[in-house]
């Protein structure tokens, strides 16, 4: 940079580039990964100071996906702890009722989850792309998509100095608001039913307290999904295990949340006050607190994936899997930007960058797990969010425990079809929709 | 701040405004929201009111609504749940501002 | 700016050469509440409000004298980010180590034990660039430092110094020299206006300005360019005649006085010895000496009384008795 003058330019640097991906997190990274490893030119735009700092996740990394991307990741990825117990629980405001399971599987190579800090993670996923020769461009935001005279998108606008980066493909990684999906008509300007707040505090913890009140050691760690916590407003809450801290929050949908009139953080306090959580967050204080929104339609829901001139991955294309067992976004992230990069390095080989020549994206994603198990689960987000799962299966199923393990001598032992009977009618549900719904389950589940 | 009755917002010994001083805030000099109060006072529910999870928007007494854009997680849960087309407008802050999570 | 790690290879001085001396650090470090240990976050490095004003002032000088921007920090490899940034403006940047790079948490804390050493570490660190015309710092340093690195600086420089300014701006001075027109506040509302010769040391509030943005192209052209390293120059000043080492600024911890139970019968009388509210006190000492020099020996003299200095390593010269001593 020699000759560098006070007005910072070093004469005409080209804003040209083969590809412009906006948002660094983990979809944006893997896509400018993919492309840097094919050769070409790309930049990552990040509007926040650096990788993942607008970033908040509920809870775990899966890491299978980066198998092909990154192998041997397990060695160098910024871990808090590596997830060896995975709880499911249900609660009403004094029961619970909790589905434990521990395997020492998950505690080694080649891992199965773990829990880190995503200004950690995706920085480093970043660095990747960056070591690959894409460049990162931190502290700037894509305001807007620049077409040519048909339409197409052929680059976006900045804010610095609302100069232009110019590419034949654009992938917009920007995340669950995504203005550029906007822009170009994919993505509805504000379907509050097809989005959750999620809200977060993370609580520090010495690891030692963490390993004796969640039972494990050393690097291991805890993942607890929590049903039945979110008064009546449809969501779930989490619990899982950083290396000197823990997160807890709620998650919830939007609309019922702003109709119910309830504070986000009142939900979380709640959650805390539990007596089947407070005693393992005794003494814990708080860190930081962070909200953010999740795409949870599912594949119903999903925009079209590619315009002309763009494709869209991770939350902008509503890829995070939200479908009650399972809770990932990471992983969706980091498959369906790879998969755009690669989809844009092979429209840019036959030179044909058009929502035609780009296709192959949706195809790759078809038959790979993303959109697979988003198609496999996409009745899952009705049946999660619906009210008997949400209001009166928690509670029936812990009165139906609290009435099984109860020893009510002299009384003899109620019949466990008895017992099942009068808890439902207790908590109004028919055993025929029990059924049924148990049967839905399995249908989408099985 | 909010209008809930005393002592709401005080959960498990943590204000709401300690609870926001552990996020790191880097405030730029543009407002990224912006709220159009005249179309508020024809607003019912003002649902960004109790939603936002920054409690940023504050009822005023003549029925508009008042608005902070500083300690904004940028969650985009306000434009999400307001009802009135017009009323609120939501962009990302310039670039390097805004919140930055360090434990996200 | 040069991309090997060294100090040689510089442009010969082509204009008036405007250095910014910058503090980088974490913006809010978090402080133990009860043994006053401070913890930095690398993810939280960033300019001060003052540093960010110094170093637009710094390039709206160049700017307006058509001069070039030399922006220093003397910090660990975790300042780079923010000095990269600083590169996008078009300022040519320069990282000074200081001494074992190891733990740069703890280094940075160190930095304010020894201000005049940082300002002789940073007078030599800019040698290779010629002789400044202006330095500009920022008034409050997030580091724990002192506020004292300005002062020195001009010292070492044989410079003018004026600190804590809110407004600063380039003039022709009557001879047709340039020169700096500076405002800095007083006491109730009042501003007071300098006239400062070139060469000068400025220390700037973080108020008046704003940091400018990159361009698109600074930024890229910035993104990924290794930042250019002094060599290790750490001078630490040596006690010269005339200095004191006051020590590592240390956290506030008043200690606890203890203050027997009262045994009056009336609240009002209890509560009135303990807060000692109808007691006489002696009222505060107020300085008005003649001049400067004798106002420091006062000063000097009430913290050697107080115990604050050790007698050892100070002398307090002994001054002719005057009327003014007289109780």
């Amino acid at each position: 940079m020699s000759g560098t003058t006070t007005n910072g330019t070093t004469g005409p640097e080209p804003l040209e580039f083969d590809a412009v991906v906006v948002g660094a997190g983990p979809a944006g990274a893997s896509a400018a990964l993919a492309l840097a490893r094919a050769g070409r030119r790309v930049v990552l735009v990040e509007r926040g100071p650096f990788p993942g700092a607008k970033n908040v996740y509920g809870g775990v990394v899966y890491g299978r996906v980066l198998d092909d991307i990154v192998p041997g990741w397990w060695d160098e990825v910024p871990v808090e702890r590596w997830i060896v117990r995975r709880s499911t629980m249900m609660m009403t405001g004094t029961q619970s009722l909790s589905v434990d399971f521990r395997t020492d599987a998950w505690g080694s190579a080649p891992y199965n989850g773990m829990t880190t800090l995503r200004c950690h993670f995706d920085a480093w996923l970043a660095g990747k792309a960056t070591d690959a020769g894409a460049r990162l461009l931190t502290s700037t935001v894509a305001t807007g998509l620049v077409r040519d005279g048909d339409g197409r998108v052929v680059g976006v606008r900045t804010d610095r100095d609302g100069a232009e980066l110019h590419a034949p493909v654009v992938i917009a990684c920007d995340g669950v608001n995504s203005f550029l999906a906007k822009e170009a008509g994919l993505l509805a300007r504000a379907e509050a039913s097809h989005h959750t707040l999620g809200v977060k505090e993370v609580l520090d913890l010495p690891p030692g307290a963490i390993n004796e009140r969640f039972a494990v050691q050393d690097h291991e760690g805890v993942d607890v999904e929590i049903l039945g916590c979110t008064r009546e407003i449809p969501g779930g809450g989490f619990l899982y295990t950083n290396a000197d801290s823990v997160s807890i929050g709620v998650v919830v949908s939007l609309p019922e949340l702003a109709a119910s009139g309830v504070r986000p953080e009142a939900l979380i306090a709640d959650l805390k006050a539990h007596p089947s959580i407070a005693p393992l967050l005794r003494g814990a204080s708080l860190r930081e607190y962070a909200a953010h929104l999740i795409p949870e339609g599912g594949y119903d829901t999903m925009p079209a994936l590619a315009a002309d001139g763009l494709l869209i991955a991770g939350d902008a294309g509503a890829m995070t899997l939200a479908a009650g067992l399972w809770l990932e976004g990471v992983n969706f992230a980091i498959g369906s930007g790879y998969a755009a990069g690669r989809a844009t390095d092979r429209a840019l080989s036959r030179g044909d960058c058009s929502a035609a020549g780009l296709a192959s994206y949706r195809a790759d994603l078809e038959a790979q797990f993303v959109l697979a198990d988003h198609k496999r689960l996409r009745k899952a987000p009705s049946l999660v969010l619906s009210e008997r799962v949400q209001q009166h299966y928690p509670g029936l199923l812990c009165d139906l425990a609290e009435g099984m393990f109860t020893v009510t001598n002299p009384t003899p032992k109620p019949g466990g079809l008895k017992l099942t009977r009068t808890v439902a009618a207790r908590h109004g549900v028919k055993l025929r929709q029990l059924a049924g719904d148990t049967l839905r389950g399995l249908r989408i589940f099985g | 701040m909010s209008t809930t009755a005393p002592g709401a917002g005080r959960w498990d010994g943590i204000s709401f405004e300690e609870r926001m001083a552990t996020v790191d805030f880097r405030v730029g000099a543009r407002a990224h929201i912006t709220v159009d109060t005249d179309v508020c006072r024809s607003c019912t529910t003002k649902a960004c009111v109790t939603a936002c999870p920054a409690d940023l928007f504050a009822p005023t007494a003549d029925g508009g609504i008042l608005f902070n854009y500083e300690e904004c997680f940028e969650c985009g849960t306000c434009y999400m749940v307001c009802n009135s087309e017009g009323a609120l407008t939501w962009t990302y802050p310039d670039g390097g501002h805004g919140v930055v999570f360090h434990h996200g | 700016m040069t991309t090997a790690p060294t100090t040689e290879v510089h442009p010969a001085p082509d204009g008036p050469l405007v250095v910014a001396c910058l503090r980088i650090g974490d913006l809010r470090p978090t402080v133990d509440p009860l043994d006053g240990t401070v913890t930095r976050d690398r993810l939280g490095v960033g300019l001060s409000p003052a540093d960010a004003a110094a170093l637009e002032h710094a390039l709206r000088l160049a700017e307006a004298w058509s001069g070039r921007v030399v922006a220093v920090c003397v910090g660990p490899e975790s300042v780079e980010p923010v000095l990269r940034d600083v590169a996008a403006l078009g300022a040519t940047v320069m990282r000074v180590p200081l001494g074992d790079e190891g733990d740069g948490h703890r280094y940075v804390g160190e930095l304010a034990e020894d201000e005049h050493g940082l300002a002789r570490t940073l007078v030599a660190a800019l040698a290779p660039f010629g002789a400044p015309d202006v330095v500009l710092c920022g008034d409050r340093s997030v580091d724990r430092g002192t506020g004292a690195l300005p002062a020195y600086l001009a010292h070492e420089l044989g410079a003018a110094q004026a600190l804590g300014l809110v407004v600063l701006g380039p003039v022709t001075d009557s001879a047709g020299r340039q020169a700096l027109l500076a405002e800095r506040r007083l006491d109730a509302g009042w501003r007071e206006r300098l006239n400062v010769p070139l060469p000068a040391v400025c220390s700037v509030e973080g108020a008046g300005v704003r940091l400018r943005r990159a361009s698109l192209a600074g930024a890229l052209a910035a993104e990924g360019e290794p930042v250019p390293v002094a060599r290790s120059l750490a001078v630490v000043a040596a006690p010269g005649p005339g200095s004191f080492h006051a020590g590592a600024p240390q956290p506030f911890r008043p200690r606890t006085r203890v203050l027997p139970a009262p045994h009056d019968d009336d609240p009002r009388l209890r509560l009135l010895t303990l807060t000692g509210a109808l007691v006489a006190h002696e009222p505060p000492t107020v300085v008005e000496p003649a001049d400067a020099a004798e106002a420091a020996d006062v000063l000097l003299a009430f913290l050697a009384r107080h115990g604050y200095l050790d007698d050892t390593r100070v002398t307090i010269p002994e001054r002719a008795a005057t009327e003014d001593d007289a109780p």
